[in-house]
């Protein structure tokens, strides 16, 4: 009996691996066709002269060229990429800290979350070009409503405009961009909050513990995963800030707002220059995913004293 | 024998007849008798020529069964379309319009289909159309071949000249406090000099008023100002006689630094924003009347010179050419192009599109509803004369200047977009952006493209 019973565990194991593999091949299909497929394609590129413009450039492969140029040659690369970097400490830091307060506050101080939350997360739920060209015409320089209000309490000078003024436009940028995403933050640090348990709270109020201390020594700890994991999507996402910008001022003026990804853009589809835009764009890639690693072990990380335990 | 030869003589009369009313019997209904039901899709800028194509394709449909469809998209997503649809081979289009700076890269690359064999074939030629005839010379060659080889026709010549409120220049008040001021009458300015007098006495933030409005936003339509400015004071990006030509490199000649640093001495005549402007913002304040002067795009006109139900100031507009300066009489010239891709399916159900298009008739109604035609049996019509831009628009095509059509051509561009614009925002200063926009040019072009003027 029992070895028709394994017989049979088996076949079925047999079976359900069968189906499963049945069952998931559309989404691998998917995902080979448009992940995998297009990545390994701009990886192959990315080692190639391939050009559209030049005719003498067909595709041959010239090994790290692109990439020794990208490091070596490239002063635009290296500025974009400074660029790229503040913009997302900026916007990412300001939306973490405001989503954060903003977050707690519901939590504490409103009942009934439905409508606050539904108005909060109108700007999250217009697409990015939608609202590049919301913010275009409410800042635009003769009759944005936004500028007009600007200039009439004083903050603006009259003869000023916020894109066409060098120190203004990245903190304009930014502006919007913590306008559109802090909602996100908020809604997903309030779902943290409503998940965690009581009974911490409760014995840190036991031992005379503040709220200050309560705050910094009890909450961040057990907020910590859903931290980490809210840094992660902003940061990536914000390293890739493409629409908004581009709407707004194409990179310029100068080069005050050229990030890596309108950097890209340039490069492959202004210059045609595919293999060398390819090593861009993967270059893009490689900070993403080292930003995921970082991450990725700041969820996991565990104070030592845990580690002895566990 | 002389009975044979009688005969002879009589049979060579009657073929001679019969040829004759056939050479001449060439019509398009027969000509596109083989094409019938085939439709012939194209792409082109969103802009009131390609309306007014759009508008008169059904009538070449109905003559011919051959339907035409039409693309139109915001000038750069035109131009990528067509860069992706070549380089796929999809042959999505069988006719494309494409700005003419294009034209080295389409080449280069083999893309397109020389026009030549068109017009050397009966069947489909119209004896009639002879395009260096009818067209500009200069402006065919310049928009349409490509070292020696003709690749396509013009589907507009667009131009750029100056722009003037003809109201304020005739009104009486402003006459004398002008010459008060200046020492001379108030009229569309002779130099460059005059052109920011006029800019500076008009400039009335409190009123709403502006003497000018710059393109000055980081984008092609400020590379494309700024060389009004640059041959009009005698520089030039490159030292060569035609646009398909590479040579020394002059972009950062004194003539060149010392336009760029007058473009920027404007900036303080325009709107506050005018460092975010491209075409489409200065038209409109041109349209609202918040501007006096401006250079622009002559495919503009027509929409605030003209169209009343669009334009504050139509009827109220006068067009000159640049002012000149050491360059003399300048204009800086842009055409897109008809041009059949090697790979489309239906060339020549399109050519027959296109040589229709480019009739007299078609042309004229074309020119009359925003279009800019290559050809000045056009600009002779009566109804075009009364145009208020028709003279200014005949005089730019007349003295326009080559623009580089080489395959790096948008490279080029690229480059020298961002370096003017970190000039006007005060990144770097004239000299400094000119010689770092010579040297990268001169990398990309390579040996044929050396530095005229040394950079340190």
């Amino acid at each position: 009996m029992q070895g028709v019973d394994t017989g049979g565990t088996r076949g079925r194991l047999l079976f359900d691996r069968g189906t499963a593999w049945f069952l998931l091949a559309p989404a691998a299909v998917l995902v080979v066709i448009f992940l995998v497929g297009p990545f390994y394609y701009m990886t192959w590129t990315a080692f190639t002269d391939l050009s559209f413009a030049n005719p003498d450039q067909h595709g041959a492969f010239i090994g790290f060229d692109n990439f020794r140029r990208l490091m070596r040659e490239d002063d635009i690369f290296w500025s974009s990429f400074g660029r790229t970097l503040h913009f997302v400490v900026a916007s990412v830091g300001l939306e973490f800290v405001l989503g954060f307060a903003l977050a707690l506050l519901i939590h504490r101080s409103v009942r009934s979350t439905r409508v606050v939350l539904t108005l909060l997360l109108i700007p999250m739920m217009l697409a990015p070009v939608a609202v590049g060209l919301l913010w275009k015409l409410l800042l635009q320089g003769d009759f944005g409503m936004v500028t007009h209000y600007l200039r009439s309490v004083g903050l603006l000078a009259r003869d000023a405009a916020i894109f066409s003024d060098p120190s203004l436009v990245m903190p304009a940028i930014v502006a919007i961009d913590v306008w559109q995403w802090t909602p996100f933050v908020t809604l997903v640090v309030l779902a943290g909050l409503m998940s965690l348990p009581r009974e911490p709270f409760e014995a840190a109020t036991m031992d005379g513990a503040g709220p200050w201390r309560q705050f910094v020594d009890v909450l961040l700890p057990l907020m910590r995963p859903i931290i980490a994991l809210v840094l992660l999507l902003r940061g990536i996402d914000a390293f890739k800030e493409f629409d908004k910008v581009f709407i707004l001022t194409g990179g310029g003026p100068g080069t005050v707002s050229e990030l890596l990804s309108i950097y890209a853009y340039r490069v492959n589809f202004k210059n045609w220059d595919i293999g060398y835009g390819a090593a861009v764009a993967f270059m893009v890639y490689l900070v993403v995913v080292i930003l995921c690693s970082i991450f990725y072990k700041a969820v996991y990380w565990k104070p030592s004293g845990e580690r002895v335990a566990a | 024998m002389g009975r044979m030869n009688g005969w002879l003589r009589g049979l060579a009369v009657v073929v001679a007849l019969w040829q004759v009313p056939h050479s001449h019997a060439w019509t398009l209904e027969e000509a596109a008798k083989p094409y019938k039901g085939v439709t012939v899709r194209t792409i082109g800028e969103a802009l009131p020529p390609l309306e007014a194509m759009k508008a008169m394709a059904p009538e070449f449909t109905k003559r011919t069964g051959i339907k035409v469809e039409i693309e139109m998209y915001e000038h750069s997503e035109a131009v990528n379309k067509v860069m992706l649809d070549l380089n796929s081979k999809r042959a999505r289009y069988d006719f494309i319009l494409q700005p003419h700076r294009e034209l080295g890269k389409f080449v280069a690359n083999k893309h397109l289909q020389p026009i030549d064999r068109f017009l050397d074939d009966p069947k489909l030629r119209d004896p009639s159309f002879e395009p260096a005839k009818v067209l500009y010379p200069g402006l065919w060659k310049e928009i349409s071949w490509y070292q020696g080889k003709v690749y396509g026709f013009p589907f507009t010549a667009l131009t750029m000249y100056a722009w003037y409120r003809n109201d304020l220049l005739n009104d009486p008040k402003e006459r004398a406090g002008f010459k008060a001021k200046y020492g001379y009458d108030l009229q569309p300015a002779r130099d460059w000099k005059q052109y920011r007098d006029l800019a500076e006495w008009f400039t009335r933030p409190d009123k709403g008023l502006y003497g000018t409005a710059l393109q000055g936003k980081r984008h092609e339509a400020l590379w494309y100002e700024w060389l009004n400015f640059l041959y009009s004071f005698g520089g030039d990006v490159l030292d060569v006689k035609a646009g398909s030509d590479c040579g020394p490199v002059i972009v950062n000649s004194p003539e060149a630094i010392e336009s760029l640093e007058y473009y920027k001495s404007l900036v303080k005549f325009s709107p506050p924003d005018t460092l975010n402007y491209f075409w489409d913002d200065v038209m409109a304040l041109m349209q609202q009347g918040k501007v006096f002067e401006l250079i622009m795009w002559n495919d503009a006109t027509y929409a605030v010179a003209e169209d009343k139900e669009a334009s504050t100031v139509a009827g109220k507009m006068a067009f000159d050419l640049v002012p000149q300066g050491k360059g003399g009489k300048v204009g800086q010239v842009e055409g897109w192009s008809y041009l059949i891709p090697a790979s489309a399916k239906n060339q020549a159900a399109a050519y027959l599109f296109i040589q229709w298009m480019m009739a007299y008739d078609q042309q004229l109604k074309q020119h009359l509803n925003g279009g800019a035609s290559a050809r000045p049996d056009v600009y002779a019509s009566k109804d075009v004369q009364k145009l208020a831009y028709a003279k200014a628009s005949m005089q730019t095509n007349e003295v326009a200047k080559p623009k580089a059509t080489l395959p790096q051509s948008g490279e080029m561009t690229d480059i020298l977009v961002r370096e003017i614009s970190t000039f006007l925002v005060g990144q770097k200063t004239a000299k400094a952006a000119l010689d770092t926009s010579a040297k990268d040019i001169s990398k990309l072009l390579g040996k044929c493209a050396p530095l005229k003027y040394p950079v340190k």
